[in-house]
């Protein structure tokens, strides 16, 4: 608990359709740490990674109060604030989702897609970037051939490692990761385990869990989230 | 489902897909069997190139093809700007509760008949026309037809772009929104490849309206019987051309010559249709 805290989650309430799932929820998360979350299904640890990235506000009838801040370059930012725009938020607060969700291109348009809508165009730049990327989600050797065929080519493990290594290549500060694992064997799995704890060096890791075994292997602090808000386990 | 059930809603099916099929080809070969004869041994397409000219025996339709075409491509040029705005706003770069109202309203005007479009054109459109462009004459002509006409097939273009924008896979939006896409990106990168098979079978829909379409161009479009050298001009189309003859006698030469060109518009249609689906042909990324 030595490392200063990243993001501050402050009274936090959260409905759908008038349907509390949080109430005035407090918690702090360390940098450079990973932090498991895992609760019964159902109990809104999706809902709960969407309010730190704020994809949950495409969803009709949802309804927020309460402030999240981010440390970034020392600065506290309120990401619902004015000084940060959603999807410069969504660059520094990556996502990885469940099921790998690469889009319909090639391994290299996708990991070039984050780049091309911030308008970066200089093709040297941009792949070093996606080089860069790609080696620190421990897939660059298993594509640095193919980086031209589609992405659905890829097995399931390697697409989720591309999305991760996709979700990198904007160099995000925080990484939120749902269930990255529960689509893949065991094998696949471990292999990303393995890059999340590397991964700590660069970002402050959130990630949902099912598996208590993943969490004690890999987390630094665990939360379970029940009824009444996040318990420590 | 059991299978018993399962057999007859595939032999139902089946059927009237038939029952359609055949349907098409009969008209085809109704056109064909009638118009034919006329024509007579090789000589459609000369046919097809001569003027409107009965009483000295022509009967080419020559006029009319080129009015249908200029109209209906005309109308399409002007409906796929509006609809395509309509449906990226109502794909998300509007708010939820206008766009449901844009929504209704649109579905609301596929069930305008055609007539009321052309009184709207008569007493709306057309004087502005022709007060606009004076050498428009009276304001009935080529650009007032497909201008109206283009309102007339723009709700049919939409509502079939709405089905190809609703049909996107959500997780490629929801990547592109994670990844920090903005509303207009993800418009541009994500959704509007994903749904351009349904904007190509949009145009197929609104193009075969329009070239199918008697009443606007044969209120508002002036009918005048000679090629049109501007949009300015007065045009009959096909099937304004139709109806006009066959209203006004039903023995002569002139009336049996509609026949072929009912036929004429069977093909140029066909025409259209491969002709957009060629150009629309996804060559893009790999999958
Ligand atoms: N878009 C939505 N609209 C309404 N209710 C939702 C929506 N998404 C999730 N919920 C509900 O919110 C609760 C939390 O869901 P979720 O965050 O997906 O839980 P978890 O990830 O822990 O399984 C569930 O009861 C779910 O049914
Ligand atoms: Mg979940």
């Amino acid at each position: 608990m030595d490392n200063p805290v990243k993001i501050r989650v402050e009274n936090l309430t959260f409905s759908y359709h008038q349907t509390p799932v949080f109430e005035h929820i407090n918690l702090d998360f360390n940098a450079h740490a990973i932090t498991a979350i895992t609760g019964p299904s159902g109990r809104g640890k999706s809902t709960f990674l969407s309010l730190l990235n704020r994809l949950w506000e495409s969803q009709p009838f949802a309804k927020m109060e309460g402030k999240v801040w981010i440390l970034l370059d020392g600065q506290w930012v309120d990401i619902y604030g004015k000084t940060l725009s959603k999807p410069d938020l969504r660059r520094k607060v990556g996502m990885v989702f469940q099921t790998p969700n690469p889009l319909p291109m090639s391994i290299y348009k996708n990991m070039a897609f984050p780049l091309k809508l911030t308008g970066m165009t200089e093709k040297a730049l941009v792949d070093a970037k996606i080089t860069a990327a790609l080696r620190q989600a421990f897939l660059w050797d298993e594509v640095k051939d193919r980086l031209h065929d589609s992405a659905f080519g890829l097995s399931g493990g390697q697409q989720q490692r591309l999305c991760i290594a996709r979700a990198l290549v904007s160099q995000p500060e925080i990484l939120l990761l749902d269930e990255p694992t529960s689509s893949l064997d065991a094998g696949a799995a471990s292999v990303i385990e393995d890059l999340l704890v590397r991964l700590k060096e660069r970002c402050t890791l959130i990630v949902v869990s099912h598996y208590l075994d993943q969490v004690s292997r890999i987390a630094d602090t665990a939360l379970k989230l029940e009824a009444r808000g996040f318990l420590p386990v | 489902m059991t299978r018993v059930t399962q057999q007859t809603a595939r032999i139902v099916f089946f059927l009237s897909a038939a029952v359609s099929a055949m349907a098409a080809a009969l008209v085809f070969g109704f056109l064909l069997v009638f118009g034919f004869p006329l024509i007579g041994g090789g000589e459609f397409f000369s046919l097809l190139a001569r003027p409107w000219s009965p009483g000295q025996g022509l009967y080419g339709f020559l006029p009319m093809i080129t009015g249908t075409a200029a109209i209906s491509f005309l109308s399409i040029v002007f409906a796929l700007p509006l609809s395509l705005g309509t449906v990226c706003f109502m794909g998300g770069l509007g708010p939820a509760r206008i766009s449901r109202l844009v929504d209704g309203f649109v579905r609301f005007m596929t069930g305008i008949p055609t007539v009321i479009y052309g009184f709207l054109g008569i007493f709306l459109l057309v004087p502005v026309v022709r007060t606009l462009f004076t050498s428009a004459g009276s304001g009935m002509c080529i650009l007032s037809a497909s201008l109206m006409l283009s309102l007339l097939v723009s709700p049919t273009m939409i509502i079939f772009f709405k089905d190809g924008f609703d049909s996107v896979d959500v997780r490629y939006i929801q990547a592109a929104d994670a990844l920090g896409a903005d509303s207009v990106q993800r418009l541009i990168y994500v959704i509007l490849p994903e749904a351009w098979p349904g904007i190509v079978t949009g145009i197929i829909m609104g193009l075969g309206r329009a070239m199918g379409d008697t009443l606007i161009a044969l209120m508002i479009a002036g009918n005048a019987v000679h090629v049109p050298g501007s949009i300015l001009d007065s045009a009959r189309t096909l099937t304004s051309h139709i109806a006009l003859v066959s209203a006004s006698d039903y023995d002569s030469l002139a009336f049996k010559s509609i026949f072929a060109c009912g036929l004429t518009l069977y093909v140029l249609n066909a025409f259209a249709v491969i002709a957009v689906r060629r150009l629309g042909r996804k060559r893009g990324p790999v999958r």
